[in-house]
């Protein structure tokens, strides 16, 4: 009998032997959906394409052993603020619980506007240099500010035509990944 | 010898020296950053220091913390490792005044070695080859056309200010080069604000050739072979493997008498590495002395037998060569792989952050040179060479093999590196032919997204996902989010001790 506790799955077998979960996962943001059906010490896992036979172990902390069939598979598997981290056969993949339904398709189209307006941090760095102020009219692909990390500049380019908003940030301020820098606003 | 060396670095060639230090039995001073108290280098040493804030100018590079952790603890001798003060002959001078051996070359020859005119005029003076081109600024413009007949087309434009590749204009024939100077000037000016250029020989499908030099301090001088760097990634060496696949026995011999004779004519001590480039002809150029350990020493390491830093520290302490140059024979072959903590898909954008998982490679013919380890953080504030992965084997095809192999099964979760994209350099037909240039990533790599992911492989991420979901009754796993990490008794259900079930 399974424990289960997060993942967006459900359970819609009773109880004991042949309990199916349905599991739900962002693989660098594609879908997947699995089922997984445990029978007497091994899996029955499911996807859109056929029915799979897999023999799943933990070896040691972070690493998995899957057999299917006779195809042998060490899967490393790290998790860290809702995102796992699984790497095996020399590829990476970053694995997220989708968002809730209700919300998600809407969140979606605003993302998309906020991210054009709001310019964020491509990496932890510092602020090496800010060529804009406030109300200031900006080019798409002009300059805004220069990230600093690991002895690499890297310039962040407006991606639209239009005016300078708000400026989060000062020349020497240290930021984290995708903190929002500069916020622009549309020519109206 | 030294009782007590202190390193003036951090990061894998801290650690890399620490090992050769505990190997002597000598004891190791650690200095360190602010932001780098949690890092292997600290806790490898026998002591450690903090020597200022983050930022390297106020730690790594500040002379007189240094030397005063030096004076603190008692250390004779400081090793700077690579970057950093390893070619600050002020650094070295520093070392000189108050009593403390640097171990590295006389800061008279780091001086010269570090001056690139003034080294250029001595090597040619000497008779060693170096790069024909104009040994002044024009006044005027039909100068240079006269110049260009001498040097030989193809000649190349580069900014007297100049670097970076701004400014650099390839000029194949004489009316062609009017056109190049005008824009060339152009670019100049606005990327340095100084319009002058010079005219240099443009070296065709160019080869970057090293050797590796030991020079000790009573006038033994010898090469260890060659080491190709050819492969390099916005001037930046990422893959080194020796021996070159460019060299003949002959070749070989006359680039070693050479990088000895620079060593030689320079006042040169300890140990050193002479660049050249090797043109498509075969003829060779000098470059410039790197004066300091390299990243890709353990190439050298692995096809000789010789341990450099070992070296390093018995010449700075007054000892000779105990080998002489006919003693030394190539054996196999060893390529290197730097591993940057950089994102291959995006640009190369730097990666902080922290490494929640690390699994090294291991194996027959198998060195890992590294500076992290599971829950390490890596700061911004630093370069980003994490480690070095370095394969032996008795050739090149399976040394290239060897390394594919490896970085298959070199794991690091948590934040980018380029270990992919180094897997398909190291896989590429090309570089499996040896048709190894410094162009060879721009030509073959300039768009690289990795390989495209199959329906089977999100199968299995989705299934290691959902299993791991259930780890509370099915077994242990890493947590990093803040939760506590479950402890054995309650993860491991059925077992007992002493067994027996």
């Amino acid at each position: 009998m399974l424990c289960l506790r997060r993942g967006r799955h459900s359970g819609n077998g009773a109880s004991g032997e042949g309990t199916e979960v349905d599991y739900e996962f962002l693989i660098d943001d594609v879908l997947k959906k699995i089922t997984l059906d445990k029978k007497e010490g091994r899996f029955l896992v499911k996807d859109e394409e056929s029915t799979y036979e897999a023999d799943i172990q933990y070896i040691s902390p972070g690493i998995i052993s899957i057999l299917i069939g006779q195809k042998s598979f060490r899967v490393y598997v790290v998790k860290d603020n809702g995102k796992r981290y699984v790497y095996f056969q020399g590829q990476h993949f970053t694995v997220q619980e989708p968002a809730d339904e209700s919300g998600s398709a809407h969140a979606g189209v605003e993302g998309s506007q906020e991210d054009k307006l709001v310019v964020k941090a491509p990496m932890p760095g510092k602020i090496i240099k800010v060529y804009v102020k406030e109300k200031e009219e900006v080019r798409k692909n002009q300059t805004l500010a220069i990230v600093e990390a690991m002895k690499m500049e890297n310039e962040i380019k407006s991606s639209i035509d239009g005016f300078v908003k708000k400026i989060h940030v000062a020349e020497g301020d240290l930021v984290g990944s995708e903190m929002p820098l500069i916020e622009l606003e549309n020519i109206e | 010898m030294f009782k007590k060396i202190l390193i003036a670095n951090r990061g894998e060639i801290s650690v890399r020296i620490i090992k050769a230090c505990r190997e002597m039995g000598i004891s190791t001073v650690a200095v360190f950053s602010e932001a780098d108290r949690n890092s292997l280098h600290v806790f490898s040493a026998d002591e450690a220091l903090c020597i200022g804030p983050a930022p390297a100018i106020e730690s790594y590079l500040n002379i007189d913390r240094i030397l005063e952790a030096a004076n603190k603890t008692g250390a004779e001798a400081i090793h700077p490792g690579y970057g950093f003060l390893a070619e600050n002959a002020d650094f070295v001078k520093r070392c000189e005044e108050e009593g403390i051996v640097f171990i590295g070359p006389n800061s008279k020859a780091m001086q010269l070695v570090g001056d690139k005119v003034r080294s250029r005029q001595t090597m040619e003076k000497a008779g060693i080859p170096i790069i024909p081109g104009m040994k002044r600024i024009p006044s005027a413009m039909a100068e240079y056309a006269a110049e260009a007949q001498r040097i030989g087309f193809p000649v190349m434009i580069k900014a007297s200010a100049g670097g970076g590749g701004k400014g650099m204009r390839i000029v194949h024939s004489e009316k062609d080069l009017g056109a190049g100077l005008e824009a060339g000037q152009r670019e100049a000016k606005s990327a340095f604000g100084d319009e002058s250029v010079y005219l240099e020989k443009y070296i065709e499908e160019p080869r970057h050739v090293e050797f590796q030099v030991l020079a000790d301090n009573h006038g033994h001088v010898v090469h260890l072979f060659e080491r190709e760097c050819s492969i390099q990634r916005r001037h930046q060496k990422i893959v080194e493997e020796s021996p070159s696949q460019a060299l003949d026995p002959e070749l070989r011999a006359k680039m070693g008498d050479t990088a000895k004779k620079v060593i030689e004519v320079s006042g040169y001590n300890n140990a050193g590495t002479v660049e050249f480039l090797l043109d498509k002809n075969k003829n060779f150029f000098f470059l410039e002395v790197n004066a300091r350990l390299q990243v890709e020493h353990p190439v050298t390491e692995f096809i000789t037998g010789i341990d450099l830093v070992h070296q390093q520290i018995a010449i700075a302490s007054g000892e000779k060569l105990t080998f002489s140059q006919g003693e030394l024979k190539q054996k196999g072959h060893a390529i290197e792989c730097r591993i940057y903590a950089e994102d291959p898909k995006n640009n190369f954008l730097p990666s902080a952050g922290k490494v929640h998982f690390l699994k090294e490679p291991s194996g027959p013919g198998v060195r890992h040179d590294s500076g992290i380890y599971s829950g390490c953080d890596i700061p911004i504030f630093y370069d980003p060479i994490l480690a070095k992965l370095i394969v032996w084997a008795e050739n090149r095809h399976v040394a290239q093999k060897r390394m594919i192999s490896a970085l298959d099964d070199y794991v690091i979760l948590g934040i980018q590196t380029t270990i992919g994209f180094l897997k398909d350099v190291i896989a590429h037909p090309k570089f499996q032919a040896g048709e190894t240039t410094t162009s060879f990533i721009e030509k073959y790599f300039a768009q690289w997204g990795g390989k495209e992911k199959t329906e089977e492989a999100r199968l299995i991420a989705a299934l290691a996902s959902a299993f791991d979901s259930q780890s509370k009754s099915s077994g242990p796993r890493i947590v990093t989010d803040g939760d506590v990490v479950p402890s054995p008794w309650q993860t491991l259900g059925k077992w007992r001790l002493g067994g027996g079930n």
